[in-house]
């Protein structure tokens, strides 16, 4: 009996990896604000090419965690930068700074805390500097660069 | 006996698919109801931006290759601590747990602050900050990777998040978390102060009181598992925090009012090490550590 539901445990998971992926030609939407596509589906190596928060892709195969899109750029893209679903995102997440966020963008993310809120307690505290929080975020690493860094140090990282 | 099976098997099957896309915290996410579990990465993007303000701030907006950050190209001791961090942070996506972080919204960033005293600070978003006493005291890469595996391993077990006391969304309705699609003054002065008093509560842990001594040591040991993912000698871990416990043995360094005892992580961590597969560290990895922290003297 025990052998029996780790069988039917196992079939299980396997067939929930097969539901858990979109359906090939479904379009997903980029989620985080900047993300590379991979030209294999690893974090390091070499690039296809960049996506923004917004960017829509269709989907075309799951390998892991990875999966395989076309559209503006084609490649790999790690699962965790996209939601599975075609929406309408602005480039900044929960809006556009002005106080209106797209139904998707509140259904996606919830209302929560968005610029306005930011905004709200940058003026409470104007003795903080966002300027340096703003430039820290938008240095990245060059994943070419860190393939090299990774075979040097014999490191097997994000594999 | 059956029908057990089956109802074992929709929960396992319900479990797999929520842990497995990214979406899962997003859709849980109908009203702030409770913090760590229910923030989205959206939110967690904007308290981390504050949340490391107010680290910078603390320290006078003092850090390393300040030049790199303006240029957007990163340089020094910089270009090389973020190399090791992504290693570490990209590695972390294979280290899975139950209510796990999902990527930062902004991707993952590692700051050497001007401070002698010896600490690390982990912002929720993937903002890392390691004092130069930290990096001074660290004798080789992997001995560096332990201490960002530990901070990395504080964002994807939203740690910080979690230390946001569930009072500050009292009376904040849920209608104003998410259904509106325009902010009035009232929603929006609303959202503020639960900001401000999430504010309040991780900097107070992060900063202050530190975190309770077993989500230091989950953070230990997920940090270990991090680095023995990323191929760095688990070794490298006890070793680093043998010279921390010698300092709190001495009263110095600045982690002592934020950390357990260095011993007691050490004695967690010493079987976790003896089990794992010994690493023998290339001499290249010791060779680019000394020229990168050539560039600190």
């Amino acid at each position: 009996m025990k052998r029996r539901f780790l069988i039917l445990c196992s079939i299980l998971f396997v067939a929930s990896l097969a539901i858990a992926a979109p359906k090939t030609g479904s379009i997903v939407t980029v989620r985080v604000l900047t993300a590379k596509v991979m030209k294999s589906p690893k974090f390091i190596g070499p690039a296809a090419g960049d996506v923004s928060r917004g960017s829509q892709l269709t989907f075309q195969e799951a390998k892991g965690d990875w999966y395989r899109v076309t559209g503006s750029v084609e490649g790999w893209i790690h699962k965790t930068n996209l939601t599975e679903r075609q929406v309408t995102l602005s480039s900044k997440p929960g809006g556009d700074g002005t106080g209106n966020a797209s139904r998707d963008e509140v259904e996606l993310a919830g209302r929560g805390f968005t610029p306005q809120v930011e905004g709200e307690y940058r003026n409470k505290n104007p003795n903080l500097d966002f300027s340096h929080v703003d430039k820290i975020e938008k240095t990245s690493i060059d994943p070419g660069e860190l393939e090299a860094f990774v075979a040097e140090g014999k490191l097997g990282g994000g594999q | 006996m059956i029908r057990k099976i089956g109802i074992v098997a929709a929960v396992a099957l319900a479990a797999c698919q929520l842990n497995l896309t990214g979406d899962s915290i997003g859709k849980a996410y109908h009203g702030i109801k409770e913090a760590r579990k229910d923030l989205t990465p959206e939110n967690e993007y904007y308290v981390g931006r504050a949340v490391a303000t107010n680290i910078l701030a603390k320290s006078n907006y003092k850090y390393r290759d300040a030049a790199g950050f303006d240029s957007g190209k990163l340089e020094g001791m910089t270009a090389y601590i973020n190399a090791v961090g992504n290693v570490v942070a990209l590695s972390s996506l294979d280290v899975k747990h139950d209510d796990d972080r999902p990527t930062p919204l902004a991707g993952w960033h590692f700051v050497i602050l001007e401070d002698s005293s010896i600490n690390a600070f982990a912002a929720p978003g993937g903002y890392i900050f390691v004092t130069m006493g930290a990096v001074e005291q660290a004798g080789s890469e992997d001995e560096l990777a332990a201490v960002l595996a530990h901070e990395v391993a504080h964002v994807r077990r939203g740690h910080a998040l979690g230390s946001i006391k569930k009072s500050r969304f009292a009376g904040v309705m849920k209608e104003t978390m998410d259904s509106t699609v325009t902010l009035d003054q009232k929603a929006l002065g609303d959202l503020t102060n639960v900001f401000n008093g999430a504010m309040d509560d991780m900097t107070d842990s992060i900063l202050v009181k530190g975190y309770s001594r077993d989500t230091e040591f989950e953070a230990d040991s997920v940090g270990l598992e991090i680095m023995i993912k990323a191929g760095y000698d688990p070794a490298a871990f006890v070793s680093y925090l043998k010279k921390l416990n010698a300092h709190q043995a001495t009263g110095s360094g600045g982690f002592s009012a934020t950390h357990p005892k260095a011993a007691d992580r050490i004695a967690k961590l010493e079987t976790k090490v003896a089990k794992a597969a010994k690493v023998t560290v290339p001499a290249v990895r010791t060779k680019r550590f000394k020229a990168a922290v050539s560039d600190l003297e």
